[in-house]
């Protein structure tokens, strides 16, 4: 099971810092993060993409979102 | 006691270079018009800056012009040459009619946020790669972010010349702190 980094209620930028954090320290190739905000899932998705990972499913939770990344193959 | 009073009292405590105007503000109707003029007078080589108005001088465009005082009928003459005609020019006289600065800027562990007007850009501290690019609501910001996020602040081509609204043009203000506030790492 992957981690699951909760982002919710995190004000611009930090969703994305966290989630930046989070790869960089992470051992695994995937992790999945808890968003509320289309803003803060389409910033992770930017960004993900600029560290050699991508965005693997999107899944609506609640009133936002669990973004599922993974390392690019 | 009235407000006049207050003002007073507040003026008799600056120290007389405080008190003497030495840079004026020029207020446009539109926030093109800022951007047009701040660019004709730096092509002509004026020493101008680009800040926010005073609260009570705001107009409706949040950006006024900053300049030198001394310049003032150059200034006019050649604004007015390319068709652009301040609504007011203004002196800065008082630290209560100064311009105030577009930018703020917040750290977040190894991460600096500089916010300019409505535009945030986030980096990270020793390479100053970008990696967040939000606010504004202008629809070239999806695009102006992808081609300047995973860049760093120097490789990241200048939102002024990729993009075409406010947005870009606040985002480009944000390039230009970010760059003072981060030496570039030696190669």
């Amino acid at each position: 099971m992957e981690e699951l980094v909760d982002v919710r209620g995190l004000s611009c930028p930090q969703p994305v810092l966290v989630t930046l954090e989070k790869i960089k320290a992470s051992r695994s190739n995937r992790l999945r993060i808890l968003v509320d905000t289309d803003t803060a899932r389409e910033n992770i998705a930017r960004m993900v993409k600029t560290v050699g990972w991508e965005v693997l499913e999107v899944e609506p939770q609640g009133i936002g979102y669990i973004i599922t990344i993974g390392k690019a193959a | 006691m009235g407000i006049l009073s207050v003002f007073k009292r507040k003026k008799n405590l600056l120290k007389p270079e405080q008190s003497s105007a030495s840079e004026g503000m020029l207020v446009f109707e539109n926030t093109s018009e800022v951007i047009k003029a701040e660019r004709v007078l730096k092509d002509a080589g004026y020493n101008v800056r680009v800040m926010g108005p005073p609260p009570e001088l705001r107009t409706g465009c949040d950006l006024v012009v900053v300049f030198p005082i001394v310049i003032q009928l150059q200034v006019i003459r050649l604004l007015k040459a390319e068709g652009l005609e301040p609504v007011k020019t203004v002196p800065v006289s008082s630290p209560l009619l100064s311009p105030v600065s577009l930018f703020h800027v917040k750290e977040f562990g190894d991460f600096i946020m500089v916010r300019a007007a409505n535009m945030k850009l986030s980096f990270e501290k020793g390479s100053g790669l970008i990696v967040n690019i939000s606010g504004g609501g202008c629809p070239d910001v999806p695009f102006v972010a992808a081609q300047m996020i995973g860049k760093t602040l120097w490789d990241a081509p200048s939102p002024r010349e990729i993009g075409y609204t406010l947005c870009a043009y606040a985002l480009s203000l944000a390039l230009e702190h970010g760059k003072s506030l981060c030496p570039r790492p030696q190669a």
